[in-house]
């Protein structure tokens, strides 16, 4: 497993928005979280690399255990817990006074690395794996935002890349793009779990049923049904995620 | 059990549709396997050609059938367990059609017994049709009502229809070595026979069928004890 939340509760002041989950995410695998609005999926995966702690009055209990190690260590620093496990967000943000190419490398300039040689290798290598090297190399001093969405998006993606994370968190990386361009992104998440451990939030059930190989239900908080995507999708073991999935819930 | 209607009515009524022509197609066959063994028995050509006219809606009810499915699947991307309904309405009407291609087979048959003097042999298919009538009807109502216990019952029953055809094509052909001029009659009787016995494999797998539907168990190609 590369990661494991054991008994993870979150708080947003007094309310509690994740109630209690223990889930084992495998390695090198696509596991969808699926919900209704509200449930706890995108709070739930930012415990996994403390981005939580950005945002004021949250509170986690609970262990989260990275390849057996303890996330949530006093000795662990959370800037290195978000190198290794990269995310990449609803909305693409690639800095808007950046160049495409200053996107994909400031996480590993923020990290100290000036040599250039090593800056440009890592730069063509992410892009490549992001499916977006062909589209981008001759326009590297572009603007970010000059890309269309989609492209935006994979930017992001090669942004995670670059500073070589073992997991990926990926929350609702589709919700703004039109049918081609969130083709692209489905393709390229199953190339790269072939390296990475991916975890991806999304509303879009046929989504999670091609990409995922494994699925997580959460509902008000908490986990209600974790396992094989096909098992999900044909024959889910509790009645609430037959219900959610088949669209009666309500 | 009540099943929780679905968020979207419109995916209500497109379900709801494939159930009634399905259901609709089941019923048309059992009148003309019914309309068939009757016209045999009775010796009746007007409702053999009742029989074989029903085939040409139950095959226009099949392509219906076919039509409603695939708009489900493209339009609704069902899951679980309305996936499960929906493949096995597709699965169940070819069987259902194959019911009443055997039921015209039956109805030629019998056109042609009722040409010659009655043959007391005939009932021998009654026991037979009953048994085969019985196994369609309960592994419909097992598909609709999701009942699994039902179905599993209706996969057992299948080797007794088994072994009554063998029994019956056993005298039969006793009776063609002792009775020469009928030698026709009785290999038409003996086809009939095995027309209904045909009719027990294919409530079997609508049984099958409805087995998975409603339990997402395959139980083809099982033992009977492990069926059972």
């Amino acid at each position: 497993m590369a990661v494991q939340a054991k008994n993870v509760s979150m708080w947003y002041g007094a309310k509690r928005a994740v109630d209690n989950v223990t889930m084992d995410i495998p390695a090198k695998a696509v596991t969808a979280i699926i919900g209704p609005s509200g449930c706890g999926k995108s709070t739930f995966i930012r415990a996994l690399n403390r981005m939580h702690e950005l945002v004021p009055h949250t509170r986690v209990e609970g262990t989260v255990l990275l390849n057996g190690e303890n996330l949530y260590s006093s000795d662990v620093d959370p800037a290195i817990v978000r190198r290794r496990v990269g995310m990449v967000f609803q909305k693409s943000n690639p800095f808007p006074t950046m160049s495409i190419g200053e996107n994909v490398i400031v996480g590993l300039r923020l990290n100290g690395v000036r040599d250039r040689k090593f800056l440009n290798e890592h730069l063509e290598k992410s892009l490549r794996m992001a499916a977006l090297w062909d589209e981008v190399k001759d326009d590297l001093h572009k603007s970010g935002t000059s890309l269309s969405g989609g492209q935006q998006q994979r930017l992001c993606i090669a942004r995670a890349l670059a500073v070589e994370p073992e997991v990926i968190l990926m929350d609702e990386p589709c919700s703004a793009l039109d049918p081609i361009a969130t083709a692209k992104i489905e393709e390229l998440i199953q190339d790269l779990k072939k390296h990475y451990t991916i975890v991806i939030v999304t509303h879009n059930m046929q989504q999670a049923g091609r990409v995922s190989d494994f699925t997580a239900f959460l509902y008000m908080g908490r986990l209600i049904e974790f396992g094989a995507t096909t098992k999900i999708f044909t024959n889910p073991g509790q009645k609430q995620t037959e219900d959610y999935i088949t669209g009666r819930f309500g | 059990m009540v099943i929780p209607k679905h968020i979207l009515g419109t995916f209500d009524e497109a379900l709801g549709a494939l159930r009634n022509d399905l259901l609709m197609m089941a019923g048309l066959a059992e009148r003309s396997l019914d309309r068939a063994i009757n016209g045999l028995l009775q010796r009746d050509d007007d409702l053999c050609a009742n029989a074989i006219a029903d085939d040409e809606e139950i095959d226009q009810l099949e392509k219906q059938i076919d039509k409603d499915g695939f708009e489900i699947l493209v339009r609704y991307q069902p899951v679980a367990s309305d996936l499960r309904r929906v493949i096995s309405a597709m699965k169940l009407s070819p069987n259902i059609e194959r019911v009443a291609d055997q039921a015209t087979n039956i109805a030629k048959r019998a056109r042609k017994l009722n040409r010659h003097p009655p043959l007391p042999e005939v009932q021998l298919i009654v026991p037979i049709q009953a048994h085969a009538l019985s196994m369609f009807k309960d592994s419909i109502d097992a598909f609709v009502r999701e009942d699994v216990e039902l179905a599993r019952a209706v996969v057992s029953r299948d080797q007794q229809l088994d072994d009554m055809n063998r029994s019956a094509n056993r005298q039969l052909t006793e009776r063609m070595v002792q009775d020469r001029d009928q030698l026709r009659g009785y290999l038409n009787l003996i086809l009939i026979s095995r027309c209904l016995e045909r009719v027990g494999d294919h409530a079997t797998n609508i049984a099958e069928d409805a087995v998975y539907a409603a339990a997402a168990e395959d139980i083809r190609h099982q033992t009977l004890t492990a069926v059972v």
